[in-house]
């Protein structure tokens, strides 16, 4: 054996080792601060107030109520609309489009949508509908964020369904099922935790989006949950009420980003824990 | 070409001049041969010599492939079953598959078996339990699962899963089973249990299987086809082309001097 090889190996070994460690703890220690800093600064904001006041104007006492409802109701209605489609077609690109030529057409955009700047999906759905409409609008940001979620759940429910193995489907062609029982009975249950990660995932992608709510659902001071009407959010009070000079509005921007920030944590430990269960299966 | 054609066999499916083509690459050169009816054939043959493609004809489920085809006939209780006007998933009812792993559906035990019952029957509750209940009996299963129908198929050993999957084969009331390697995945154990299963099943159905595994063709089957490279070298009852094959190839083979 050569010892003087084997030494230099077994240096750079070590050498390779460290360089990952201080990278890992480079990166993680930015979020570790973010973190604390957000700890810091939000949780003096807390309250059970938030829940039941409004946003108030600057100087006087108030809560988060119409930009929590607002946000909830905006990503709830933009899950409900953008799973299914989301859901069917990954479906098309994993079960029947495989290697058609409509299938890359329509797998290629996705990829672009899946990656596109938020901003512009805000700029398209105001061309789309605020103009028309004469206002901003809930309906319009919860548009906006649907779009955010088709792609993320396109993409994921392709993936999961391509996991599933040939054999699982050849098996029950083999009984004589129609293709369209194949896939509802057999490979999308097959895929069905994965799936789930992937709409939580896009829950937590556009719970925290701001510029695409910015040129469709606006903002809101009062309470209203007409989709017909201006909207609050929780990102939109943020950008708003950080970039104010006053103190309250400060506190409650802090407080807003935490709530979200948990709202996330959540939602992703959630997922993780879908996927553990898959991994398991 | 073995001349032992016993005159009292039912003929169930007769291969005639079959090719099979993956694209421009031909898989199956012109193979005839017979299928009888209640026996058990053997194909055998090294890996890529067309043994599996022949079995994935019979069901006709490599049609899920684009660019695969198959030209010939291929005639099922008289009738050509490549012929384009045949109802695909009535000739899958009839003739039921058995994969190389084990394929449980994410779904529990008794789902599994009735998933094909329900395909083709609306049977009431008791009747559906019955029905069930018989599979797993006919696949030597019920005695290890009657206590946890409820369970998820994936909680079962592979042994167990090959066996359910049988089960869930034999429930449809298939007339043929086509077993594509069905022990290559599993234990001595379960592989035994298999082999009698075979045994216990070739009273009723006509069953096909697909084995790299010279001594289980030589257990379980009463007809062997050797393949070699697309082409069926020779086929006869099991017992006479082990001892006496008549074509130098199957000799070679079985004797393990190549493939």
């Amino acid at each position: 054996m050569n010892r003087a090889l084997y030494m230099r190996r077994r240096l750079l070994d070590r050498a390779f080792l460290a360089l990952s460690v201080s990278a890992a703890i480079f990166g993680i220690g930015w979020l570790a601060l973010i973190l604390g800093e957000l700890l810091y600064q939000g949780v003096g904001g807390l309250s059970l107030k938030l829940f039941y006041e409004m946003t108030p104007p600057p100087g006087s006492d108030g809560g988060l109520a119409n930009a929590i409802a607002g946000s909830i109701l905006m990503s709830a209605i933009a899950v409900v609309v953008g799973t299914p489609i989301g859901i069917l077609a990954g479906t098309y690109l994993a079960e029947y489009g495989r290697h058609t030529w409509v299938a890359f057409v329509v797998r290629f955009v996705n990829d672009i949508l899946l990656s596109a700047p938020s901003i512009l999906i805000g700029l398209f759905i105001y061309e789309l509908l605020v103009p028309r409409m004469g206002h901003f609008s809930g309906i319009a940001g919860a548009a906006a964020l649907a779009v955010l979620v088709i792609p993320v759940v396109v993409r994921t429910t392709e993936n999961m369904l391509l996991l599933v193995p040939n054999t699982l489907r050849e098996a029950a062609v083999a009984l004589g099922s129609p293709r369209n029982l194949v896939i509802r009975a057999v490979t999308l249950r097959a895929a069905r935790a994965g799936i789930v990660t992937g709409v939580l995932l896009a829950i937590a992608r556009i719970s925290g989006e701001t510029a695409p709510l910015l040129f469709t659902a606006l903002n809101n001071q009062f309470w209203s949950v007409d989709l017909n009407a201006p909207m609050a959010s929780l990102p939109a009070v943020i950008f708003q009420f950080a970039m104010s000079p006053y103190e309250d509005w400060h506190r409650l921007a802090w407080a807003a980003a935490l709530l979200i920030t948990v709202a996330v944590l959540s939602l992703s430990i959630l997922a993780r824990i879908f996927e553990a269960k898959r991994m398991s299966q | 070409m073995s001349e032992m054609k016993p005159v009292d066999q039912k003929v169930r499916i007769d291969i005639r001049k079959l090719s099979f083509f993956y694209g421009a690459t031909q898989a199956l050169k012109n193979v005839s041969l017979p299928l009888y009816d209640r026996k058990v054939t053997a194909f055998i043959g090294p890996s890529g010599c067309g043994k599996s493609t022949l079995l994935r004809v019979l069901n006709r489920i490599y049609q899920l492939y684009p660019h695969q085809r198959a030209e010939g006939e291929v005639l099922f209780d008289g009738e050509d079953i490549l012929d384009g006007g045949q109802d695909v998933n009535l000739l899958r009812a009839k003739v039921g598959m058995v994969f190389q792993k084990p394929t449980p559906f994410p779904m529990t035990i008794y789902d599994n078996v009735a998933f094909g019952i329900r395909l083709y029957e609306r049977l009431p509750k008791s009747e559906l339990d019955a029905r069930v209940e018989s599979a797993l009996q006919r696949a030597a299963l019920w005695g290890e699962v009657k206590n946890k129908l409820k369970d998820s198929g994936l909680s079962l050993s592979g042994g167990q899963q090959q066996r359910l999957c049988i089960a869930r084969s034999v429930a449809t009331k298939p007339e043929v089973i086509l077993l594509d390697e069905p022990c290559s995945a599993l234990d001595p154990m379960s592989t035994a249990k298999i082999e009698e299963l075979i045994d216990e099943l070739a009273k009723e159905y006509t069953i096909v299987i697909v084995t790299h595994n010279m001594q289980q063709a030589s257990r379980v089957s009463d007809y062997t086809a050797f393949m070699f490279l697309g082409e069926l070298v020779e086929f006869g009852i099991t017992d006479k082309l082990f001892t006496t094959p008549e074509n130098k190839r199957t000799e070679e083979y079985i004797t393990g001097r190549f493939g």
